[in-house]
């Protein structure tokens, strides 16, 4: 059983609106990976991955253990790349809804 | 005209949080005597047994009840006050003086324990699983030789639930407005048991008690490695001098509004310098980072619980934290991808950055004229 229960459902929709709305769809353009993403504006970007495209992102793969015992990887460059060229495209468009 | 928006209170969870929770300092632990820790609705009892080794178990006999936490350590077993039953560390009665025999079931509640960082760590879950060695923290490389001592602090703090400190990972304005510091830059990476914040950031010249001054840069990556235990690292740019800082941010869940906080400091020793000098500058952050959580505590102490949170363009990603958050309080097996998958969120810092500008020059401005009006009147 979940700990942590919303007792509306509107919040249940708020949940899917911050997570889900407006996501679209990009592909690495060096790898297999897909991920969702949103950018509200030129410098906010929201990426949503799956296992699955984690497993296919080369760059992660490559990366060594960070040293000082930080293991968190950072981002990859590539599919940054990647999503500029989304924008560039005219893919992604760039504007937020209401605050989401 | 749009609707009114309504709070969602929404429901506190139902158990505590499944993890590796850290109880302190291990050395505070080996004096040869039980220790009581409020932990997760009840009472632990820490002791050392005769090889040094610590062990955690329910704080309560379970002949009749008594306080294991006001009883003593005899041999490798810590024994009730009430009758003297006999307690080992693997949670097994090991003897009953007065008694023909122990009973089969003399069986108590025995917490898997890890040390990591000088810190005692406990596995916590309600189901009973077995401890997952692979999610601990990690050991800072260095920590015996480079770092200078903890200076470690405990804060209690009731009125609260634990998650409401969770949500700082990704708010962003309220460094400016609670902690008087300026986040120029910030990220988010949620990624399986971790959640992580990047930061830069400076301090605010208008007003003192925050984090640092105008000339104070701080270049911060915090992980959280489970529900419960953060490894801050801090690169501090304070007038040209650069320091290494290591904050540990943890928390024990106590009650279903309560928790204790606990926070630890220590410092790189910059080379050329003396342990004192270092172990002062320890000092000085531990203070400085402390007063930090006391801001908050403020605002959580007073502040209203919210399922529902409404966020503007300039927000962090605080239903997709929830979302990473609410594992720790599933049933291992319920845990949906979407909780532990990969996920990254970049701030826009600039509108907020242009107006804080814009603000803290308007307050500097004012507070010069209110000082020049003083020295004209006396």
């Amino acid at each position: 059983m979940p700990g942590i229960v919303a007792t509306s459902e509107e919040t249940r929709q708020d949940e899917v609106r911050y997570t889900q709305a407006r996501l679209v769809e990009v592909a690495c353009l060096d790898c297999l990976a897909r991920v969702g993403v949103k950018k509200n504006s030129d410098h906010h970007t929201q990426i949503q991955w799956s296992s699955a495209a984690l497993a296919d992102c080369a760059e992660f793969r490559r990366a060594e253990t960070r040293p000082e015992g930080r293991d968190v990887k950072a981002a990859c460059p590539r599919l940054r790349a990647s999503i500029d060229a989304a924008v560039q495209s005219g893919e992604i468009v760039i504007g937020a809804e209401d605050g989401y | 005209m749009a609707d009114v928006r309504v709070l969602d209170k929404g429901t506190a969870p139902d158990r505590f949080a499944r993890g590796w929770h850290c109880l302190g300092l291990v050395e505070q632990f080996k004096d040869g005597k039980p220790h009581a820790v409020e932990a997760f609705g009840g009472k632990l009892v820490v002791f050392a047994d005769s090889q040094g080794e610590v062990h955690v178990l329910d704080g309560y006999c379970r002949h009749m009840g008594g306080d294991l936490t006001q009883g003593s350590v005899k041999g490798d077993a810590v024994a009730c006050p009430f009758h003297d039953w006999r307690w080992g560390g693997d949670g097994k009665c090991q003897g009953i003086p007065y008694a023909r025999r122990v009973p089969l079931r003399a069986r108590t509640q025995a917490y898997p324990t890890a040390i990591r960082n000088d810190q005692l760590l406990i596995w916590h879950d309600v189901e009973g699983s077995e401890p997952d060695h692979e999610i601990l923290p990690p050991e800072l490389p260095g920590l015996a030789e480079e770092y200078t001592d903890w200076t470690w602090k405990v804060v209690p703090i009731e009125g609260s639930h634990c998650r409401e400190l969770i949500d700082n990972v990704v708010d962003m304005a309220h460094f400016y407005y609670v902690h008087f510091s300026f986040p120029t830059s910030f990220r988010n990476v949620f990624e399986g048991h971790m959640a992580t914040q990047f930061m830069e950031s400076k301090g605010r010249p208008d007003v003192s008690g925050g984090y640092g001054d105008a000339e104070l840069f701080l270049k911060s990556e915090a992980t959280y490695y489970g529900p419960s235990y953060m490894i801050n690292w801090l690169d501090v740019d304070y007038k040209g001098f650069e320091t290494e800082v290591i904050l540990i941010n943890c928390h024990i869940p106590t009650g279903p509004d309560s928790f204790t906080l606990q926070y630890g400091i220590t410092v790189k020793k910059p080379e050329g310098l003396d342990d004192d000098t270092a172990n002062y500058i320890a000092k000085k952050y531990a203070d400085m980072f402390g007063g930090g959580f006391l801001q908050d505590v403020h605002i959580w102490k007073n502040k209203v619980p919210v399922a529902n949170p409404l966020l503007c363009e300039e927000d962090g990603p605080v239903y997709q934290l929830r979302r990473w958050y609410e594992q720790f309080y599933t049933d291992a097996a319920d845990i949906a991808p979407e909780m532990t998958d990969r996920f990254e969120f970049e701030v826009d810092t600039t509108k907020a950055n242009e107006y804080w500008q814009a603000e803290v020059a308007e307050n500097l401005a004012k507070k010069a004229a209110d000082e020049g009006a003083e020295m004209a009147e006396a």
